[in-house]
């Protein structure tokens, strides 16, 4: 049989599987060492930033979540809070607390499907967790139980699974029955063992470390003291604290010719952002269960590996489950007039300009708007996953060139095919950890339309 | 009787439509089992490009790289089925189309930046580059009809979609209707499927799952100018999920004379 044709100096993945976009791996080997690591990024631009032009602030609202369907509920939230910031709205404590509530849905079905459906199967050597069902048939049942948990949610919360419309500006369209919450709370109550149980599973596995290198770490600080995924100031690893008004300064994007994404780099230094980088960042925080699982599983890797951010999804997963009955409960208190507390409210202006940020499932989520006379006129989105970008390049390099290093340099060209394969592997691991939205982050930055 | 080879592709768009086979967690497995899932980047690793008997595609046309795969792919799939409102008329991203705005759009987002990873081009539905056996719209597909449906393709019957608009499943809920509270409704031109969720939320429908096949434009069209709605503001709206379909007999209207009166009004106001 005839060789395949293989370029001897360098190693290319065509396309990243398991995860929710396009990307391909391209490294490139000059005299046996790592010339070059790129993360091309081929997707189709869909110019989100232009579409919104023109729009209605609710228009709009409905316009951004189709960026990404795995984080819509960020999207719509993230767009809320800035149009809310920039028209001058003060929603009330119980419209807040059921915004909490859907975004926690979507922090249970992202990071489930993330962690145990898409990342999992790599540390046990599956295809995919489909596959995996030969041996780990329970695991694999509860993974999907919870990420169903965080859909229902989302579908009783925002009205759908993906892109529901019932959160907007000012509130929400129909608010959830008191029974229906209470069902949610039990049920998040009866799941706390399983989420348990795969932290436990995710903890214990093997994890590689050719691809460690020190980061910088960027989460939203929470108002109050207790752990959360939203506010309006800036938390980094390096001890600084920033307003979310500095958004630019804290991202400043550019554009590199091999990806359709844009990048981002904090004072010149690639970060991390996500549920690694909230662990890091507010890890002290956890209370209860996952007070305890986060003190069992951390320890000094964290801040040098980025596979940990499976394992803070699953501690993510089990702080929410912790913290829903206690926001129903809250949410309940005065159950007659709750409907009347998250019912829609007007604009008390028209024009207005500001930034609103939550923290995505995969990091912090920028959205920046300007309205005039109530239509948007500006428009700037910053994506996790921009900003992941460059460490993830980072984090490939150190991979590649270590494990290739580990080879006692013999030429690339001499690889056996299972060398080959395992280099990939990692590689690919490296990629998939940062549980990278690519589609999301191609099509939004960097515009303010005069 | 060997299972069928079905493959699942994500063109452009926010995944959504694949994201809700893979949010159907109950029969997730039977989905897998009950075909031969050659192909599915975002849920498996070990993927063959072959001949095939289904092929499901989310998203829309926006590179020339989407191009030729679409045209490589089509000779080896018998039946190619596009899943979401993207992949049928364009999506979002089509919602501009025909103002021949794009380049001026793209430079807005990319500047000036030789850019050569993909040329890159106005969004258009699959159909606009290859033929298209079924069409299952939606922003994103409804878990459930795509079960019905998918059960339906693999036993090689065609697919079954509601052809009535959202309002019908509206008066199925016993909502009082929100064109009658004066609000910017396209329940009435939207194809059905989505169980009138907007709508039950007291949220008037904004066109997700595209043209309804037995829509009334020209009524919807009289009834939201009645409403005191300008033409600017139903154009939007219409324009927001119905890509090409809606925008092109949009135009006819816009040509008719009731239209052409509104225009000069307009420009009169």
């Amino acid at each position: 049989m005839k060789e395949p044709k293989v370029k001897h100096q360098e190693i290319r993945i065509p396309q990243v599987a398991r995860v929710e976009g396009h990307g391909n791996i391209l490294v490139e080997i000059q005299k046996d060492k790592v010339k070059n690591v790129k993360l091309n990024i081929p997707e189709g631009p869909r110019l989100f930033e232009t579409l919104v032009i023109g729009k209605t602030p609710a228009e709009a609202t409905s316009i951004v979540p189709r960026i990404c369907a795995i984080c819509s509920v960020s999207h719509r939230y993230a767009a809320i809070r800035a149009f809310e910031r920039a028209l001058g709205y003060k929603v009330t404590k119980e419209t807040h607390l059921l915004r909490t509530l859907m975004h926690y849905g979507e922090m249970i079905e992202s990071h489930a499907l993330h962690a145990f459906v898409l990342a999992l199967p790599d540390f046990l050597n599956y295809p995919s967790a489909i596959a995996m069902t030969d041996r780990f048939a329970p695991q694999v049942l509860k993974a999907l139980k919870l990420k169903k948990f965080g859909n229902h949610i989302m579908e009783i919360t925002t009205a759908r699974y993906t892109h529901g419309e019932n959160p907007t500006v000012g509130g929400f369209g129909k608010t959830p029955t008191v029974s229906e919450l209470m069902e949610i709370k039990s049920e998040a109550e009866k799941l706390v063992p399983d989420a348990e149980e795969l932290i436990e599973l995710m903890r214990t596995l093997e994890y590689p470390t050719a691809m460690e290198d020190g980061m910088v770490f960027m989460c939203l600080k929470p108002p109050t003291d207790k752990y959360g995924f939203v506010g309006d100031k800036v938390l980094i690893s390096t001890g600084e604290e920033a307003p979310i008004e500095r958004y630019l300064e804290l991202t400043n994007e550019r554009i590199v010719d091999h990806s359709t994404a844009k990048r981002c780099r904090y004072k010149e230094r690639p970060y991390v952002v996500g549920a690694i980088a909230r662990i890091n960042l507010l890890g002290e925080r956890l209370r209860g269960k996952a007070g305890d699982a986060f003190r069992r599983c951390y320890s000094l890797s964290w801040i040098r590996n980025p596979l940990y951010n499976n394992l803070a999804q699953a501690i993510e997963i089990l702080f929410v489950l912790e913290d829903i009955p206690e926001i129903i409960d809250e949410l309940v208190t005065h159950k007659e007039t709750l409907s009347i507390k998250t019912k829609i409210q007007k604009p008390p202006t028209l024009t207005g300009k500001n930034v609103g940020a939550v923290e995505a499932p995969r990091g912090t989520l920028y959205h920046y708007y300007e309205i005039t006379r109530g239509l948007v006129t500006g428009a700037n989105l910053v994506i996790p996953t921009t900003q992941n970008l460059d460490a993830i390049e980072n984090h490939l390099r150190i991979a590649a060139t270590n494990l290739l290093n580990t080879l006692q340099s013999r030429p690339i060209g001499k690889l056996s095919a299972e060398e080959r394969i395992e280099i990939e592997r990692i590689l690919e691991m490296v990629v998939r950890a940062y549980d990278p939205c690519i589609s999301c982050s191609v099509h939004l930055v960097d515009l303010s339309c005069s | 009787m060997s299972k069928l080879k079905v493959a699942f592709y994500n063109l452009s768009g926010c995944s959504g439509c694949l994201l809700s086979i893979i949010n159907c967690e109950d029969s997730l497995l039977d989905i897998f089992n009950a075909a031969n899932v050659v192909s599915f980047l975002m849920a498996q690793s070990n993927n063959r490009e072959e001949e095939q008997d289904l092929a499901f595609l989310d998203g829309s046309v926006t590179t020339d790289e989407q191009e030729e795969f679409l045209l490589h792919l089509r000779p080896r799939t018998k039946k190619v089925v596009a899943l979401g409102t993207c992949a049928c008329y364009g999506g979002v991203q089509a919602m501009e189309n025909a103002k021949g705005t794009f380049e001026r759009r793209f430079e807005k987002v990319y500047g000036k930046t030789p850019f050569t990873i993909v040329k890159a081009f106005e969004s258009k539905p699959v159909d606009a580059v290859i033929p298209v056996d079924y069409y299952i719209p939606g922003c994103p597909i409804d878990g459930d009809l795509f079960l019905y449906n998918y059960a339906r393709l693999l036993k090689e019957l065609p697919v079954d979609m509601p052809k009535t608009p959202v309002c019908r499943e509206c008066k199925w809920q016993e909502n009082e209707c929100l064109l009658l509270k004066n609000q910017l409704c396209l329940g009435p031109v939207t194809a059905g499927g989505c169980k009138a969720r907007c709508p039950s939320h007291n949220l008037p429908c904004i066109g997700c799952f595209g043209p309804a096949d037995e829509a009334n434009l020209t009524s919807e069209f009289n009834l939201l100018k009645e409403k005191g709605y300008n033409f600017a503001e139903i154009e939007r709206k219409l324009r927001l999920f119905g890509g090409t379909k809606f925008i092109n007999s949009f135009r006819e209207l816009w040509k008719s004379p009731a239209a052409k009166n509104q225009k000069t009004q307009l420009r009169k106001g």
